[in-house]
């Protein structure tokens, strides 16, 4: 098959390879590869030490499910917003593709504005990364999910002004559908750490005869 | 004997080093649409204004709807004591949805070349491999060895 065989029927500048693939759609795919093996090593670690706190605070004493629910759902949406940008974006249509783009950077904001609150708050009740083994393991899962959300915004937020300002086209519209990517990789890590942490370890309690602090 | 080789390694007529690609494997494959087969085609192309290409925003609305209402599942799960031990295994699957959703629809691997969806999921394979290790040597490191 020739390289005009699998050109992109968008028309978009993408750089095909001897594999018929753009190259920095690869190497996004790649790294977010990578990245589901770098979460996938703290979300172990997380299991691996659940319950094995010796003081609390414990995940059933401070975990706020009904916060956390509408950070969640926010992000879902910035997910929503993220491919009808890149949709808008593709089909030529500026200040949709603006808008869109833009609101995955408020929705970003302001799920980073609940991990802030959420972190602020599990300080004030006396848990820390020193506090116990559920505060560490805690803190840096979602500590390092809270820094690919500010990269993912920032990024956002370049390419919002860049759509604005028109030098991102539909026919570069692969960095916006390479950030997208990352985007919601964010996104998808996020389901399992909801799940995993708060769902499920929500009902963790104290070990027998273990006195909380908070009590 | 060299009708064998013939047969192992040519497919009409051409070698196995000049197949054509595949359909499958070009961007934005003409057999893309919902599981199912043809007869869901008519809903596809309402919501893909044609079903062909990426989908249209009319789906991608529908996708974010439905990782919402499962979302909401997932809470309201939560005080649903008579689940019992059924409450972990409904969590992961739900959780499993909308991580499908997310990666198929909002990811574009649904429609795009299947060369990315290899490359994803053998990480998600090595990385599911890796967390269960990790959860067994936790589970059995105080144990003597067997060997």
């Amino acid at each position: 098959m020739t390289q005009a065989a699998v050109s992109n029927h968008h028309g978009s500048d993408e750089h095909h390879s001897s594999t018929g693939l753009d190259n920095r759609k690869l190497m996004m795919w790649a790294f977010l590869a990578s990245d589901v093996m770098f979460f996938g090593t703290f979300i172990a670690t997380y299991l691996v030490y659940r319950g094995k706190s010796l003081v609390g605070p414990y995940p059933s004493e401070i975990l706020d499910i009904p916060i956390t629910s509408v950070s969640t759902f926010v992000l879902l949406m910035s997910s929503l917003a993220m491919v009808l940008g890149l949709h808008y974006v593709k089909a030529g249509e500026k200040n949709k593709g603006t808008f869109w783009i833009g609101a995955v950077v408020v929705l970003g904001l302001v799920f980073i504005g609940f991990q802030v609150y959420e972190f602020n708050h599990f300080v004030n009740v006396g848990l820390t990364p020193r506090t116990n083994i559920f505060g560490t393991t805690f803190f840096i899962l979602t500590g390092i999910h809270g820094a690919h959300v500010t990269i993912g915004v920032l990024w956002m937020a370049f390419l919002a002004y860049g759509n604005h300002v028109g030098t991102l086209r539909k026919d570069n519209a692969i960095d916006l559908e390479m950030a997208g990517l990352y985007w919601h990789f964010v996104d998808i890590v996020w389901i399992v750490i909801f799940t995993v942490i708060y769902l499920i370890s929500a009902n963790d309690t104290p070990p027998p005869g273990m006195e909380s602090i908070l009590h | 004997m060299a009708n064998l080789w013939q047969k192992l390694t040519h497919f009409k007529g051409n070698g196995w080093w000049n197949l054509p690609q595949s359909q499958a494997a070009q961007p934005n494959p003409q057999h893309e649409g919902p599981i199912g087969g043809p007869w869901l085609m008519n809903w596809w192309n309402w919501l893909t204004y044609g079903g062909k290409g990426h989908a249209g925003p009319r789906f991608y609305w529908g996708v974010g709807f439905f990782l919402a209402v499962v979302t909401l599942l997932e809470v309201w799960a939560f005080d649903w004591d008579f689940l019992g031990g059924w409450y972990v295994p409904l969590l992961l699957f739900l959780s499993v949805l909308k991580f499908v959703g997310v990666v198929a629809y909002f990811m574009h691997l649904r429609f795009d070349n299947r060369f990315y969806t290899y490359t994803f999921v053998s990480a998600m394979i090595v990385g599911i491999a890796i967390f269960t290790a990790l959860l067994l040597l936790a589970e059995y490191a105080h144990q003597t060895p067997l060997f």
